[in-house]
């Protein structure tokens, strides 16, 4: 029709039709391209014709895949052009060309308004489509009243009224409020009184968006579904056109039952009666035949009406009647049939009761798990693990291992995950269980997370009875001649705690056991020889009585490895030579492991974390979902301020485990926690062994670093002796606020001095965000970059960051987008401007939202005094003028110092440095005093030099007089100040190497009183760590 | 001798298999499939002419209208495949009487089954040298299949000569008239910043000759190279000769050329193979001579108007000319109307490549014509990117003219028949890429 005539057009197709490969085609496209352009740059402007011809052409190369980016505003023009033929391209061209961000749109508005009020039924066809495709808020500002009158108009042809509603659900998708919910409500209702199928299903596409939203405004329409479905499922009154292959529009069905889903209950029970009906017509009725396409349709009603007998919790025997059905389907050759129906049986098992049912068809399930088709043997492996519950977790578990071996490898992670987890939750005792996951090692040692095995580490600790079992078990395995690493790992980790339990048996001694170990260490990589040296240790120390010559072996192997690349195996064979030789205290240190606090499997965590990954957004799903989610909230909540260690889970009560702390009360709790905290303490005096400790631990951390779980370890003691309250201070920050649900990793204190030293590092971190910073200071400016990065698979909303700054720094905080998404990382840059000198300390106050967490924490920015200074050598000739004209008071300062941690002077020199103050050597003739000098860059002072003499007594090193002098009276001051807070407040830090800068704490604003020397064993492990 | 295959494949551009050949039996026969589903479907293919795609590696080559495509499966010599190709095309050509493309192939098949079993053997190159093979394959291309005259051809013994101390050249050769044929073909990389200071320039220059000798012939070269004559001055103790002496970087000799002698006295001696071969190959980064030098202003006038001028001044002899030079401008791809001026050749607009073409047929020594040219441009829906000015580029042709400034000095020919024998010798200088940013 509107083609004819257009010779230019089809000769442009047909060249490019008959061009041999793409670089022809492309060749031809550019040329053509230049071609148009040329026309559309005429002066002369173009005639309708023309103009039609360039647009056509340009949607087809368009359509090749090309990226044209230039025409839009002729094709935009010819939507108000007369005419039918060229109003068409102009509105076909516009909604391919354009989307609704496009300026150009804007300008089409109201010639759209026009032809939509016109009364052309072909323009205001046309005008409806365009908008119902591309229209964005502004359309849905200007046009939805047009609109909705013309849905609602009686005088419309049924035509129009269709695309109408269409782009009705357009515009509310955009805008939400062009539709008044009250006023809505009986028009709705009132629409579904429609004969006309067509108009009808375009109605209930726009009720589902509007029921989606709010349901309850919309009870009215609930009858009238039902009504419809009636209608429908009896096919009375529906025209020939509207059924496809002997069903009567499927569409309207399927939409019809999801607005249904979305009404929580149906009370009516005439309703109810009725719809019943209809759907056991509907599951009564679906059959599987040869059509393909007859299949599909009555496929897409049959589920979505099985879907919606889940939401209703109709009554057992309907239930019984979907998953017979369902087995049905399964048993099919057909794959998509199967596939369908085991997707179904896995949505089935979240309605109660259905599972003994589907039981009945375990065997066939299984048999799919050997179906050729990988996407089936995924379905089949859900629905095991779904149904699997303790009286058929043997039979799958076991049914599990054994496909195991034959599985596709894209799989077998998947599958050995979900086998582990079963083996888990359902385990009838806890031997059989070790037995699984053994077993699983060893048949697919390459796609067992570490998860898995620490998992069995944890039972094998925390349950006294199973330990000789399990040693005996993996000395079995490691027997067999080719043994996985992983395996080797966890008989490494098994043995060396519990193998003296076996001691008595035959080819147990512990020689034996060593040289089975031993055998091994060659094959395995860096990672497992720190185990096995742990094994080793713990060997010898249970080898009664001493056995020499195992002694000398092993202190060889020790030797052999002091010296090796691996920090960490070296690390570890230098100490446990050292503690070897120790004797008894040996015994102490390498003391069995305490007992694991109860942990949620990590295992289950990871799978929820998964399946919330993959889940569509069908209503059904989506209330199964928030279930879910709330159930990790309760299972997920960390304890507030790390006061009692994490409670156990619901989802592991199955198993018994002698749990230490769950069941008592209370005060026992807290017994049993000082108890716990009895056996660290042991060994705090001796802090490499400390370390040790923390180093054993390491590997066995399940979820989260170690740091994390001693640090609540150590915030509870503090609790407990209520006196050494004060340390919480080098714990907390002391701005923080107590309601803080998520508990921050590694000392936050800590951090922000290091960062006041450094110009890049970590700010703070918890478990869902990591706020990193990297700083840049020139003169009085600087330039924070703040790195917000969420840890997580979900994101991260309501993200709010306020800067409070002191009165002397001028800060400006770039946008900070309220949404983090996963595993991404945001930037927020931040100006810093330094008006004058002051001590005072900027602070961030961020908040976030993740899931039902709100945290908020009250960071301190690292834009301290020092980060403006500047070293600065100046030689005698220089510094003696400057020093004499500063004479006395304000410019001058002197001020004797007492209660300084002594320090040697290079040291105190390297203090001063990292302060950015220029040590002057040779100034001073006495060689126990200092020099230095720097400058000081603020908007008011501008660049300013400050000198500053310390003079030491070689007698007394606690005590020393600083003297300071500047042009600016209150720079000199807060210099003064800022010096001898650092100088005072210095830890004792006993073993702090040289080479890193002493930690100073808490900074606060104002001078404090020295603090309680921090020699508590717990804050020193938690420095330690 | 490293694998340098385990198949071979010729595809046409929509990615049929033409002719195929499987050296090893560690590669799959649907391994090509990947191929195009990974690199011919894609836009991939023209970016790296080695891929890897599930374990096997694939390299690839694009000659006329073929594609031809090497699978390997093992740690096989990516230089040596490649290599490879271009001396079997090179046979081919030979074969085939010039033309290497589909049509050829499609004409040819039993005869490129025929090489392909002879050139290589199981993965390692064999022999590719045409004039050896001709001796045994002597099924001819069927471009000329009334030209061979078999009946009064003997074919010797092929195993003496490819193992023969002289593998390229067939004894008893004899020709009426003994001619030799020398030309030096160089080409021109370079490119040039907008300021005019030269960021990077090399010739890439080769030999090639075409024998008519009868007999066992020995010849020597002489150029003007540094290398040859300094070794000259030392052994004749005399100052070298004022004139220019160039430096030859990478030099590489067809293999007839003894380098034992090379190695001793410097010069370029050797038996050459019959007919046409490449005698050698070498490179030259320092002192070379631009033949042209290109000037060129490009204004952007807002954002639809642009006005580009270009100057191109030849500085070659007057009395030399160059040909068929083009001269590519580069204009944004929103260009919608051109209009010209120039005092030589002809210039026009090309969209397909979004170019002004400027061609020049004949272009005298030392005359610089120009160009101006204003450019309209259509305002487009995509905010305003940067133009990213590409180079202009050139192509040329300039007969006896050497970049390099490269010259024959002496080529002699010394028979036991002590014949005369004529020498032809030519120079030509062609542009590589020769490119010059505005």
């Amino acid at each position: 029709m509107a083609m004819h005539g257009m010779r230019g057009l089809s000769i442009f197709i047909s060249d490019i039709r008959n061009c041999q490969n793409k670089e022809q085609e492309r060749l031809r496209v550019d040329k053509e391209l230049g071609n148009v352009r040329t026309r559309f740059k005429n002066e002369k402007g173009l005639t309708p014709y023309e103009k039609k011809k360039y647009v056509w052409k340009m949607l087809y190369i368009y359509m090749l895949g090309y990226d044209v980016d230039f025409g839009h505003m002729e094709a935009v023009s010819l939507i108000s052009a007369p005419k039918y033929p060229e109003k068409q391209v102009g509105y076909v061209v516009t909604s391919c060309l354009l989307n609704e961000n496009h300026d150009f749109l804007r300008l089409a508005i109201n010639t759209v308004r026009n032809d939509i009020i016109g009364r052309n039924e072909t323009f205001q066809c046309l005008a409806l489509t365009m908008v119902g495709n591309i229209g964005g808020t502004e359309f849905a500002e200007s046009l939805a009243p047009d609109v909705q009158k013309l849905l609602l108009s009686s005088s419309c042809r049924p035509l129009v009224r269709k695309k109408a509603a269409l782009c009705l659900l357009r515009l509310y998708r955009k805008n939400p409020d062009v539709v008044n919910v009250d006023g809505w409500a009986d028009r709705m209702a009132q629409l579904l009184d429609e004969r006309d199928l067509g108009v009808l299903t375009s109605s209930m596409s726009l009720l589902v968006a509007l029921v989606s939203n709010n349901h309850e405004a919309y009870w009215t329409c609930l009858p009238k579904c039902v009504k419809i479905l009636e209608r429908l499922a009896r096919n009375q009154d529906v025209p020939q056109e509207y059924t496809y292959y002997g069903i009567p529009s499927p569409w309207l069905q399927v939409k019809s039952m999801r607005v249904l889903q979305y009404f929580p209950t149906i009370e009516d029970p005439n309703t109810r009666r009725t719809l019943f009906e209809v759907l056991q017509r509907m599951l009564m009725g679906t059959d599987v035949v040869k059509n393909v396409n007859k299949n599909n349709a009555s496929h897409a009603v049959l589920f979505e009406a099985l879907a919606f007998v889940m939401h209703l919790d109709a009554e057992k025997e309907m239930m019984s009647q979907c998953v017979a059905l369902l087995g049905k389907f399964i048993a099919v050759r057909e794959p998509n049939i199967r596939y369908l129906g085991l997707e179904n049986m896995t949505r089935m098992l979240m309605v109660t009761d259905v599972q003994e049912i589907i039981k009945r068809h375990q065997a066939q399930i299984i048999t799919s798990l050997k179906d050729p088709d990988i996407s089936i043997r995924r379905r089949a492996l859900d629905l095991l693990y779904g149904m699997c519950d303790v009286t058929n977790a043997k039979d799958i578990v076991e049914e599990l291992l054994q496909y195991l071996s034959s599985a596709d490898f894209t799989m077998r992670e998947e599958l050995s995950l979900k086998a582990a987890i079963l083996a888990e939750k359902f385990a009838p005792d806890l031997s059989w269980y070790v037995d699984v996951i053994l077993q699983l090692i060893d048949k697919a040692g390459d796609f067992i997370s570490n998860d898995v095995w620490f998992r069995v580490v944890q039972f094998v600790t925390n349950n006294d009875d199973l330990q000789p079992y399990a040693a005996a078990k993996v000395k079995e395995y490691l027997d067999k001649p080719a043994v996985h690493e992983t395996m080797v790992k966890v008989s490494a980790y098994i043995l060396g705690e519990y193998s003296h339990l076996l001691a008595r048996r035959t080819g147990c001694s512990p020689k034996e056991i060593f040289s089975i170990l031993h055998e091994k260490l060659p094959t395995v990589s860096t990672t497992t020889i720190p185990i096995l040296l742990s094994a080793y240790a713990k060997i010898l120390m249970h080898t009664q009585p001493p056995d020499q010559e195992l002694q000398n072996q092993i202190w060889a192997i020790f030797n052999k490895y002091e010296s090796c690349i691996d920090a960490e195996i070296q690390q570890r064979a230098v100490e446990y030579f050292a503690l070897s030789r120790k004797g008894a205290a040996l015994m102490d240190i390498l003391a069995e492991m305490p007992k694991f606090p109860e942990r949620q499997s990590s295992l289950i965590k990871k799978a929820e974390d998964s399946e919330v990954d993959t889940a569509e957004q069908s209503a059904i799903k989506l209330r199964a979902q928030q279930q879910t989610s709330n159930a990790l909230v309760v299972t997920d909540q960390r304890p507030a301020n790390g006061a009692t260690p994490s409670v156990p889970v619901s989802q592991l009560s199955l198993v018994k485990v002698p749990s230490m702390i769950s069941a008592e009360d209370h005060t026992s709790t807290n017994q049993a926690l000082s108890e716990e905290n009895g056996t660290l303490r042991k060994v705090d005096p001796q802090p490499p062994s400390a370390d040790l400790l923390g180093d054993l631990l390491g590997p066995l951390a399940i979820e989260g670093p170690p740091g994390a779980t001693v640090r609540s370890e150590h915030n509870a003691v503090s609790r407990l002796e209520g006196g050494l309250d004060a340390v919480d201070g080098s714990a907390i920050v002391p701005v923080e606020e107590q309601t803080n649900t998520v508990q921050p990793i590694g000392n936050i204190a800590e951090r922000f001095h290091a960062l006041c030293l450094k110009d890049s590092g970590v700010l703070y971190e918890d478990p869902y965000i990591q706020i990193g910073i990297k700083a840049e200071w020139r003169a009085h400016h600087g330039c924070l970059v703040l790195f917000l990065g969420n840890k997580n698979t979900a994101p991260l909303i309501s993200v709010q960051a306020l800067i409070l700054p002191p009165a002397h720094l001028k800060m400006e905080l770039s946008l900070v987008p309220d949404t983090i998404p996963p595993r991404a990382q945001v930037q927020c840059p931040l100006e810093v401007v330094n008006l004058w000198p002051s001590r005072d300390v900027a602070v961030l106050d961020f908040s976030y939202k993740f899931g039902t967490y709100m945290a908020n924490v009250k960071l301190r920015l690292p834009a301290v005094l020092n980060k403006f200074l500047q070293p600065i050598p100046v030689s005698a000739e220089e510094f003696f003028p400057q020093w004499r004209s500063l004479s006395g008071p304000p410019l001058k300062l002197q001020e004797v110092v007492r209660g300084v941690r002594p320090m040697p002077l290079p040291e105190m020199a390297n203090l001063l440095y990292s302060f950015w103050l220029m040590i002057c050597p040779g100034l001073d003739p006495n060689p126990n005093n200092l020099v230095a000098s720097t400058t000081f860059y603020s908007e008011n002072t501008r660049a300013m030099l400050c000198l500053i003499r310390i003079e030491t007594d070689p007698a007394d090193r606690t005590q020393l007089r600083i003297t300071l002098a500047s042009g600016d009276p209150t720079l000199t001051f807060e210099l003064k100040e800022f010096i001898k807070e650092q100088m005072v407040s210095m830890p004792t830090a006993p073993q702090a190497p040289a080479a890193a800068p002493p930690v100073p704490p808490a900074a606060q604003p104002t001078p404090q009183a020295p603090q309680i020397p921090a020699n508590d064993p717990a804050s020193l492990l938690a420095d330690l760590l | 001798m490293p694998v340098a295959a385990s198949a071979i494949y010729f595809l046409n551009l929509r990615g049929d298999v033409l002719i195929n050949r499987l050296y090893r039996d560690d590669v799959g026969g649907n391994m090509v499939d990947a191929f195009r589903m990974h690199i011919m479907q894609t836009k991939e293919l023209g970016t790296c002419p080695v891929r890897q795609i599930g374990g096997c590696s694939f390299f690839y080559m694009r000659i006329s209208n073929v594609y031809i495509v090497i699978v390997v499966s093992s740690n096989a010599n990516v230089a040596c495949a490649f290599k490879f190709v271009v001396e079997a095309v090179a046979l081919f050509k030979s074969y085939f009487g010039g033309a290497f493309d589909e049509d050829a192939i499609r004409n040819n098949f039993v005869l490129i089954y025929e090489l392909l079993d002879e050139i290589m053997d199981f993965g390692y190159p064999q022999n590719l040298s045409p004039e050896i093979l001709k001796l045994y394959i002597t099924q001819e291309g069927v471009r000329s299949p009334f030209s061979s005259k078999p009946s009064d051809r003997s074919v010797p013994n092929a195993t003496l000569q490819v193992t023969g101390a002289v593998g390229w050249r067939r004894e008893g050769l004899v020709y009426k008239k003994n001619e030799v044929f020398l030309d030096i073909v160089e080409s021109v990389n370079l490119l040039m910043s907008s300021k005019g200071s030269v960021l990077r320039c090399d010739v890439t220059g080769k030999v090639l000759m075409k024998c008519f000798l009868s007999g066992m012939p020995d010849l020597k070269l002489g150029l003007n190279d540094k290398i040859g004559l300094e070794k000259e001055s030392q052994l004749k103790s005399r100052p070298t000769k004022s004139g220019k002496t160039i430096e030859l970087d990478d030099v590489t000799f067809h293999q007839c050329v003894n380098l034992t002698r090379f190695n001793s006295e410097k010069t370029v001696s050797f038996v050459p193979p019959d007919g046409e071969f490449e005698l050698m190959k070498y490179r030259i980064t320092e002192g070379v001579n631009l033949p042209f030098r290109v000037l060129p202003t490009i204004k952007e006038l807002g954002r639809t108007r642009m006005e580009v001028n270009v100057k191109v001044k030849s500085v070659f002899g007057a009395k030399m000319f160059a040909l068929g030079v083009v001269i590519k401008i580069p204009v944004p791809k929103q260009t919608a109307k051109t209009s010209f001026q120039v005092t030589s050749g002809r210039a026009k607009y090309n969209a397909a490549i979004d170019c002004l073409v400027w061609k020049i047929r004949k272009f005298p020594g030392q005359t610089e014509p120009t160009l101006s040219a204003e450019v309209e441009l259509i305002s487009t829906m995509a905010e305003k990117k940067s133009w990213t000015r590409p180079p202009i580029q050139m192509e040329f042709q300039v007969p006896m003219f050497t970049a390099s400034g490269l010259r024959v000095r002496f080529l002699k020919v010394w028979e036991k028949s002590g014949y005369n024998t004529v020498e032809w010798v030519r120079y030509i200088t062609k542009a590589g890429s020769y490119e010059i940013r505005c």
